[in-house]
């Protein structure tokens, strides 16, 4: 009783529909790209900050290497000038840090977050379809013992396999049932999630830390620049 | 090459005839006469003196006329030479034309003032002696490629006869000297003032009152002299060495001949004896702070530059990610917002950033590097110098005498060094200030970006739905709102991740139920396996079962300890089974085939998970129900019940689906029960078990 499954083709009855097909396919495919789009967000926002650090760092090496330079010793206005940069180039990295912490906080670990649902969501449409394979399968099976001849045994077979095409098809139905619920509600989520991150982004940029950098400059004009 | 020196003794022994001269040089006849005749000299001296004072102020008069007409008439109508060329010619003669105008205007007032104008001359002197040298030291240094360019004019018999022309038409006693006999006149002159100065000096008597003055006046003039002199050679030398020349290999080999090898191997041994000991090094302390000095003015440019540099390609790879290019598909809010603000600030403030740096930092920053290598290489050559200059030195004490090289040697090593000494400080401190200047404009450059971009936001902010709540408010809203959606995705994944594996159920052997039922009762529902494929047992203690039996587990390793090897009870016959062909068996109802044929939905209503945290299972679970009522069956279709009596729900709707009534299977019978006689009880049946979640 080894059923050879290369024996058996598809089923002549289409079993799902072509509007239900197509409408997973089309939220399916929203999400698909909407992973896409977020993973590459959050690597290129990732990468962005890094860089907005590199730079400030960089900076603060300017006036590091000044500091350490021994003409600070014998030149009283060159200390001067030295010690008024460093403490602005300081200032101006701590600002960038703390913005890069709120973007952190606020956008790119929101971000994993969304992300880390695609993975469930990939395995369970994988199931769908292996569902949706075993069902083909199954179906056809019942097919062709329904067109053979009426005998007892192929009725006891037939009984069989309407049995084990069952379970099979009310599983795939619920998974695809459950996936056509699901997916719109997911792909709307994104508007909830997205934009208080967002927001905050805007607001790091504005913030009043921002605005205290302007301040410092104008307290580097009062030192002797000829 | 010292030259100038030369030049100077050239100078003052060729006298032009031409120049206007109408003081000629008479010979002071000091004629020393006994006692009586010394007024007759007195006089007689007082007379050269006026003499010399008005040939002072004639020539004076003649030369500012000279060089008017050089400076505007002749320069004018050299129209075919090219500016550069003119420059180089004719070097400052303007400034040259204004000090001596004013000087002869001093002069001439002078002449109104009998008693002190000896007096008067000397200070004028004395207060002009600052710029004169200024003025001339340029002229005089600038020369010698004046007369180069002159004499490659020479080689052009066409160009050379225009210029003769010219010449000739404006000056005509000039002669056929051509161009380097206008273009030296105004060093003759500077080298005149202290030879008249001297022939006042001499007529003058020691103790009249004009005497010191005029005595420091000369001494000025011929230090005057002295300074020009030394800067043209400072300037030449400089000039020799500070070309950083880009040698290759090749050329740098083809220079080495017997001369350069013996003066690097001379050189090397010199600074091998000093090091040694055997020689005393010539420590300059002035020469070696300012040398640290400079070295130290270095290091800042070059590590301020390279430090600029690792910011600018951090800048670059800034403006190379873009986040705000990503599509979220979302149509409006702060996602959009953001995005344009972004590409704003990428598209327009960065760049300009950018571009201003480049410009205004990193430009004039490499400028300034590029500076240093010219007085690097002089220090360089200085110790070269040195070491040649100790040798000399040695060679001096030893012998008595240098040879003419060895003495330029020395001359070269002296002017070097007393150009450095004389210009580093200057060049230290004008270094720092450009370094300076570069600091505070990368700060302002800083200052202007962070107000850009300060605006540009605030724009945006003006539009975000909470841009009227304070910050640390707005923080914990949108802690609050991530947390909730946060819960959101969780809940989300946990769906996504309810979509189990499809069952795996087959479906059972005809007659086996009964079996099955006998198996689930002894052992309990955890204990069930089904087989997944034909088993054929190969030893004594092994069974043979087709696919789809179901079988109940003893134990699940044999007597030896194998794992994979399970003991199992058919309901009839006992023994092993490899692990891997079973299979967890869950039971599958029976009430589908009373229903019938129901449509797949019907079912699928059961089979959707529901939001609360129950995990439903694809399979329909018989769940716990007991009987809260007394019920009496009235017809065939319905069942009996007792109060308290547990009952399993087999179907929670009639067949025309009115959930009113229940399908349920008490005490082995099954029938209908009005739903509202039943209520879940606490503790879960032997029938209705979860699946693993």
């Amino acid at each position: 009783m080894s059923w050879i499954p290369f024996k058996i083709g598809q089923p002549k009855k289409q079993i799902v529909s072509k509007t239900v097909e197509r409408d997973f396919e089309r939220e399916y495919g929203k999400l698909q790209q909407l992973e896409e789009q977020t993973k590459r967000l959050q690597k290129d926002m990732k990468k962005s900050t890094d860089a907005d650090l590199a730079m400030s760092k960089s900076a603060v090496k300017i006036s590091l290497d000044l500091l350490s330079n021994p003409l600070c010793e014998q030149d009283q206005d060159f200390l001067n000038m030295v010690t008024a940069l460093d403490t602005a180039m300081k200032r101006m990295d701590a600002f960038n840090q703390e913005k890069v912490n709120q973007i952190q906080k606020t956008v790119i670990e929101p971000l994993k977050k969304f992300g880390s649902v695609f993975p469930s969501l990939n395995m369970a449409v994988k199931r769908r379809e292996q569902a949706l394979q075993d069902y083909r399968r199954l179906q056809a099976k019942v097919e062709k013992y329904e067109e053979k001849e009426k005998t007892g045994p192929v009725l006891a077979k037939l009984h069989q396999a309407r049995e084990e095409l069952r379970p099979v098809r009310d599983d795939f139905e619920a998974k695809n049932k459950q996936l056509l619920d699901e997916m719109p509600r997911f792909y709307n989520s994104r508007l909830d999630y997205f934009q208080p991150s967002f927001e905050s982004l805007i607001r790091a940029q504005a913030s009043p830390s921002n605005s205290r950098l302007l301040i410092l400059p104008l307290w580097m004009s009062t030192l002797p620049c000829f | 090459m010292p030259t100038s020196d030369l030049l100077n003794q050239d100078l003052q022994e060729r006298e032009p005839a031409d120049m206007a001269d109408p003081g000629a040089d008479e010979p002071s006849p000091r004629t020393e006469s006994p006692d009586g005749e010394g007024r007759v000299s007195e006089d007689r001296s007082l007379l050269h003196q006026r003499l010399a004072i008005r040939e002072l102020i004639d020539t004076e008069v003649s030369y500012l006329h000279m060089l008017q007409l050089c400076a505007s008439d002749i320069r004018g109508r050299l129209q075919q030479l090219p500016q550069g060329d003119l420059d180089v010619l004719f070097s400052n003669i303007d400034d040259i034309v204004k000090v001596n105008s004013r000087f002869l205007h001093g002069l001439q007032e002078t002449a109104s003032r009998e008693e002190d104008q000896v007096q008067l001359i000397g200070n004028l002197f004395l207060e002009f002696q600052e710029e004169l040298e200024q003025v001339y030291k340029v002229y005089c240094a600038s020369y010698d490629q004046a007369l180069l360019l002159v004499d490659t004019y020479r080689k052009e018999p066409e160009l050379q006869r225009e210029i003769q022309g010219i010449i000739e038409a404006v000056v005509p006693q000039a002669g056929s000297s051509g161009l380097s006999f206008l273009l030296v006149i105004p060093l003759q002159r500077i080298t005149k003032y202290p030879l008249l100065l001297q022939k006042i000096l001499e007529n003058t008597l020691p103790d009249a009152s004009a005497y010191p003055v005029l005595q420091r006046a000369t001494h000025a003039l011929q230090d005057v002299n002295a300074n020009i002199n030394e800067y043209k050679r400072r300037k030449e030398v400089a000039s020799k060495y500070t070309k950083v020349e880009q040698l290759t290999l090749r050329e740098r080999l083809a220079r080495i001949n017997t001369h350069t090898l013996s003066k690097k191997t001379t050189r090397l041994s010199q600074l091998l004896k000093q090091e040694a000991g055997l020689v005393p090094r010539t420590e300059d302390k002035e020469f070696d702070d300012l040398e640290e000095r400079f070295h130290w003015v270095s290091l800042c440019v070059k590590e301020t530059k390279n430090n600029v540099a690792a910011y600018l390609d951090n800048l670059e790879a800034f403006l190379h990610f873009r986040p705000q290019e990503c599509d979220l598909d979302v149509g409006g809010g702060p996602v959009v917002q953001y995005c344009s603000l972004t590409r704003d600030l990428q598209l327009q403030a960065f760049p300009e950033f950018k571009r201003r740096l480049e410009g205004l930092v990193w430009q004039p920053l490499c400028s300034l590097a590029k500076t240093l290598a010219g007085p690097q290489n002089l220090i360089k050559k200085r110790l070269d110098k040195l070491l040649d200059f100790e040798r000399v030195e040695e060679k001096l004490l030893e012998v008595g005498s240098v040879s003419y090289e060895e003495e330029v040697a020395r001359h070269t090593y002296q002017a070097l060094n007393s150009m450095l000494v004389a210009e580093l400080p200057q060049f230290n401190q004008l270094a720092m200030q450009w370094l300076r200047q570069i600091l505070c404009t990368f700060v302002a450059l800083q200052r202007d970006l962070a107000k850009q971009v300060l605006q540009r936001a605030e724009g945006s902010l003006a539009q975000l739905p909470h841009h009227h709540i304070p910050e640390l408010a707005f923080r914990k809203l949108v802690e609050d709102a991530l947390g909730q959606t946060s819960h959101q995705l969780h809940s989300f994944q946990k769906n996504f991740e309810k979509v189990l594996p499809p069952p795996t159920i087959q479906p059972l052997l005809p007659g086996a139920e009964r079996q099955v039922q006998a198996l689930l009762s002894r052992y309990g529902p955890g204990k069930l396996y089904q087989v997944t494929s034909n088993i054929s047992g190969a030893g004594t203690l092994d069974l043979t079962l087709p696919r789809g039996q179901v079988v109940a587990l003893l134990q699940n390793k044999d007597t030896k300890g194998n794992s994979s090897r399970w003991l199992v009870d058919t309901g009839g016959h006992r023994g092993y089974v490899p692990a891997g062909k079973l299979e967890l068996y869950r039971v599958v109802p029976r009430d589908k085939e009373l229903r019938g044929q129901a449509g797949p939905h019907e079912d699928s209503r059961h089979l959707t998970p529901e939001p609360t945290p129950v995990p439903v299972s694809s399979v329909p679970t018989m769940t716990q129900v007991v009987a809260v009522y007394p019920f009496l069956a009235r017809s065939s279709h319905e069942v009996s019940l007792q109060a308290g009596q547990p009952v399993t729900v087999l179907e929670a709707q009639d067949k025309k689906g009115n959930p009113e009534w229940s399908l349920v299977e008490v005490d082995g019978q099954r029938g209908y029960v009005p739903s509202s006689f039943l209520a879940r009880a606490p503790s879960p049946a032997p029938w209705g078990w979860s699946l693993p979640s």
